[in-house]
């Protein structure tokens, strides 16, 4: 132990203090600040620091809204959604799958993974940028967040039993149901957010936008609505401050970062499965690392061998009747039809990007919806008919795949109708 | 959010008046049993969903008039204009000088393609009015000409142009003993057209409403409007606001999508019924009192042994023992005319609504096989007391109640078809053998659907 801490002393550019600053600033950054002491027993895998590290994980993985605390899971159903999150990311630590749910051990695994989360891409500013207050009225115009959060997907449920095709018809009545409803609260919403652009007009300072937003307007109604307001616009400045104090002080973090992984077993062998992008590999692993690569190089060369091997048998077995007239045939006419469905793959993807080039790029992100008069738009700025043909154009897109899609369902469907003469098809009344 | 009313003929335009008196009416009673800021609410929600507010102060009604004749129209407007409480929109009304002779086809082929953009601009103004369209009731009756033909021609048309919005047709189902001579063939042309572009049909046979207002009100000569008012009353205590998930003070934002969503998800299956519980006279009322789980009770065995109404209820009929198999269900049925459901919704109003209990409705045995009572059982609350009911239950319900009827006319119409009588006063106007075939099938289907729940 001494040792370790020896190794963080020589740190060059911090000095005592400041580590604790480090950790400090990163627990300041990231939702509910778990205390810094948290960190230092996770090093040393000291169970008590095992649940706030699951919640932490938790918050940061979780595809639900932060505030949406009734929500929350018990323990163990965080702690299964965090392992899975992990490994649909790519975490390579298999010792992290391993552990507990109940939270009573594997602090220390747990503080690795949190770790490889940050040394991917910049966790605190994206989590600062997905919980950020909005004055005004923002819309996303493209689905890519909507897509990237949706968390991994439930597993499949067995049916007990079969189910009548009557009960799935009703369930798919339903969706149907929801969906219009979904529709028509959508349209309710745009007509509302059109009233309030256009009874404000005027009313903004800021002249480029001229009218007032959904919360400016909410302000301006209810005094307790604006301190609401003001606390949360104070709690955003003090997590952007303590993610700079992070950016700065965060090579100490690594270097420290470094101790822990030292203190650490080496995991089970998961090199064949290591996803492309993985936080920096210390020194001292490289001795580990060529280990590695020498059992991967053998096996690739035994690999090669069998596929030899039995690609030989394999051609000596089908040499007899491999030379036919009809083997010819056949074979010319498969590798036209894979050239023909090559060919109509390249054709629909270079439709699917024509677009795209044609107008630049997709539009995405977040935008805030303004209603200009004058119609003049900066550089930045989205015209709502540019999204507006940019969602038709993906429309078109879905839509022709989902008539291809029917297409596929209906020859399946005629196909097992012809398997069965006696039975008379009758089309389901509307819909 | 609003709901549109297209009120269709001489049916369709007198019970949409007695609809928006009831509920105005009911939303206006300071005998609402409940707490000043509740009364608000509610009245709020119901004026949002049922009218718009006109500058002097007049609720206006989100209704669109559809006549041939302009006799029932003008009355409809100068009653509605007299009760000094609400009025029908100054330019909302659409009527011709010539009828459709209770000729569906004439209906539906030539009065409907005529006047179809007058008809389908004025319902687009009407809609323009709202900030927020849930969907359409279209009140029409089923075995005439005017209503019926134009009423199948506009949900068509609304189906195309609305397509999200959500169409519920109130039909009048004739009386058995019949007063046109092709009310069967219009029965059939109406229902099958509507059920192949409509979300859901709430039916009201006019058998039953008549009973109803002999034996539970009391009424000597019962005249169209007596009838129209328990209609109108049924239907208010099945759409005047109701607590959403989220408790009291919040009401219900769409309960028609919401009612839909419970009943009738199934493209086979939108028959729905309505009964409520207790019914009577205002004299008779003041002297009873009620409990909830008498009520319920009382519902209940309504429901399973499909009585319209409170009184002449068959205590015999029971569920079938679950553990029975398939057969043994279907022959029990039969035995006692256990009426078995797809989806129920039951509204409750009024005093200690909080501790009702309705477990008795949760029982899987009234369900049909394939839907669990957590799928097809469902209760809206309110504390607020409907009328001058302390407390009311209504029920609307997805059930086998409409297959002896149905059968009945798809039958009786058959056999007129079989021997060609009166088919050409179809054929005249563009309503082939073929449109008559069609319908046969699709409500021989509907028929063979229920039954084999």
């Amino acid at each position: 132990m001494g040792r370790r801490r020896r190794r963080v002393d020589r740190v060059p550019r911090g000095g005592a203090g400041a580590l604790p600053e480090a950790i400090a600033a990163l627990s300041r950054s990231l939702p509910s600040a778990p205390s810094p002491e948290i960190f230092r027993r996770a090093k040393f895998d000291r169970p008590e620091a095992a649940p706030a590290l699951w919640q932490l994980l938790f918050r940061v993985l979780s595809p639900l809204p932060a505030d949406d605390a009734s929500a929350s899971p018990a323990l163990e159903a965080r702690a299964r959604l965090v392992k899975s999150a992990l490994c649909s990311r790519g975490y390579p630590r298999l010792a992290l799958a391993q552990l507990p749910e109940d939270g009573s051990s594997g602090s220390r695994e747990l503080l690795l993974a949190l770790s490889w989360l940050l040394a991917r891409g910049p966790l605190p500013e994206q989590l600062l940028a997905q919980d950020r207050v909005s004055l005004g009225d923002e819309m996303p115009v493209c689905q890519c967040e909507a897509l990237a959060r949706r968390g991994p997907s439930a597993p499949p449920v067995e049916a007990e039993g079969p189910v009548d095709i009557r009960f799935v018809q009703w369930l798919m009545g339903k969706l149907r149901f929801q969906w219009r409803q979904l529709a028509s609260s959508q349209q309710e919403q745009c007509a509302l957010l059109s009233k309030i652009h256009l009874y404000t007009r005027g009313c903004h300072s800021d002249r480029r936008l001229g009218h007032l937003s959904v919360a400016e307007t909410e302000m301006l109604r209810d005094s307790e609505g604006s301190q609401r307001l003001l606390q949360a616009l104070e709690c955003e400045n003090a997590h952007l401050e303590a993610a700079l104090d992070w950016r700065c002080a965060q090579f100490v973090f690594w270097q420290w970062m470094d101790t822990v992984l030292d203190a650490c077993p080496p995991d089970a062998p998961t090199a064949a499965s290591q996803p492309p992008s993985q936080p920096r590999i210390p020194e001292h692993g490289a001795v580990e690392l060529e280990l590695v690569a020498q059992g991967l190089r053998a096996l690739q060369e035994e690999l090669r061998e069998v596929t030899e091997r039995r690609q030989e048998a394999w051609e000596a077995q089908i040499g007899g009747q491999g030379h036919g007239p009809e083997w010819s045939t056949a074979r010319r006419a498969l590798r036209e039809a894979v050239d023909q469905e090559l060919a109509a793959l390249l054709q629909s993807w270079e439709q699917d990007r024509g677009p795209a080039q044609l107008h630049g790029s997709q539009p995405h992100g977040v935008h805030r919806l303004v209603r200009r008069e004058d119609g003049a738009s900066e550089d930045h700025d989205l015209q709502a008919s540019e999204v507006i043909q940019a969602l038709r154009s993906q429309e078109a897109h879905l839509e022709a795949v989902l008539h291809q899609l029917q297409g596929q369902c209906r020859q399946e469907l005629a196909r097992l109708a012809g398997a069965l003469p006696d039975l008379i098809w009758i089309l389901p009344p509307g819909r | 959010m609003s709901i549109v009313t297209v009120q269709l003929g001489q049916c369709g335009n007198q019970i949409g008046f007695e609809v928006f008196d009831a509920l105005l009416h009911d939303s206006h009673n300071s005998q609402g049993l409940c707490s000043k800021r509740e009364n608000e609410a509610y009245q709020a929600s119901c004026k949002e969903r049922f009218f718009s507010e006109e500058e002097n102060g007049v609720p206006v009604a989100r209704a669109v008039l559809i006549d041939m004749e302009p006799k029932v129209i003008n009355q409809t407007l100068s009653k509605a204009a007299q009760s000094g409480r609400w009025k029908y929109g100054q330019h909302a009304c659409f009527c011709q000088k010539q009828g459709s002779g209770n000729n569906w086809a004439y209906g539906y082929s030539v009065h409907g393609p005529k006047h179809e953009e007058s008809i389908m601009n004025l319902i687009q103004k009407e809609v323009e009015k709202c900030d927020s369209l849930s969907g359409f009731f279209i009140i029409m009756s089923m075995a005439g000409g005017t209503g019926s033909g134009i009423g199948a021609f506009v949900t068509q048309n609304l189906q195309d142009q609305f397509s999200n919005s959500l169409k519920m047709n109130q039909i009048i189902w004739p009386y058995g003993t019949g007063e046109v001579i092709v009310q069967n063939y219009n029965s059939i042309l109406t229902l099958s057209h509507l059920y192949r572009s409509s979300d859901a049909l709430l039916v009201h046979e006019n058998d039953t409403v008549h009973k109803i207002c002999a034996k539970l009100m009391n009424i000597k000569q019962i005249s169209f409007s007596d009838i129209n008012q328990v209609l109108a009353h049924q239907l208010g205590s099945v759409f005047q606001p109701t607590y959403s998930a989220e408790g009291p003070f919040h009401y219900r934002r769409n309960p028609l999508g919401d009612l839909m969503e419970n009943l009738v998800p199934h493209p086979e299956f939108k028959m729905l019924g309505i009964r409520n519980i207790p019914q009577m006279s205002e004299k008779s009322l003041a002297y009873s009192t009620f409990t909830w789980a008498g009520l319920l009770k009382h519902l209940r065995q309504m429901l399973i042994s499909n009585a319209k109404m409170e009184e002449g209820i068959d205590w015999q009929v029971q569920p079938p023992l679950s553990g029975l198999p398939p057969l043994g269900k279907v022959s029990l049925n039969k035995e006692l005319r256990f009426n078995t459901s797809i989806a129920n919704l039951v509204i409750l109003r009024g005093k200690d609504v909080q501790s009702a209990d309705l477990e008795g409705f949760k029982d899987p045995a009234l369900y049909t096989s394939w839907l669990q009572p957590v799928n097809a059982f469902n209760v809206w609350k309110t504390q607020r007391a409907f009328r001058k009911y302390e407390k009311s239950a209504a029920l609307v319900s997805n059930s086998q109640f409409l297959i002896k009827p149905l059968d009945m006319i798809v039958g009786k119409a058959w056999n007129m078809f079989a021997s060609k009588a009166y088919i050409h006063q179809y054929t005249k106007f563009g309503i082939e053998e073929e449109d008559f075939l069609a319908s046969f099938t699709l409500l021989e289907q509907v028929v063979a659907s229920y039954r084999n729940l």
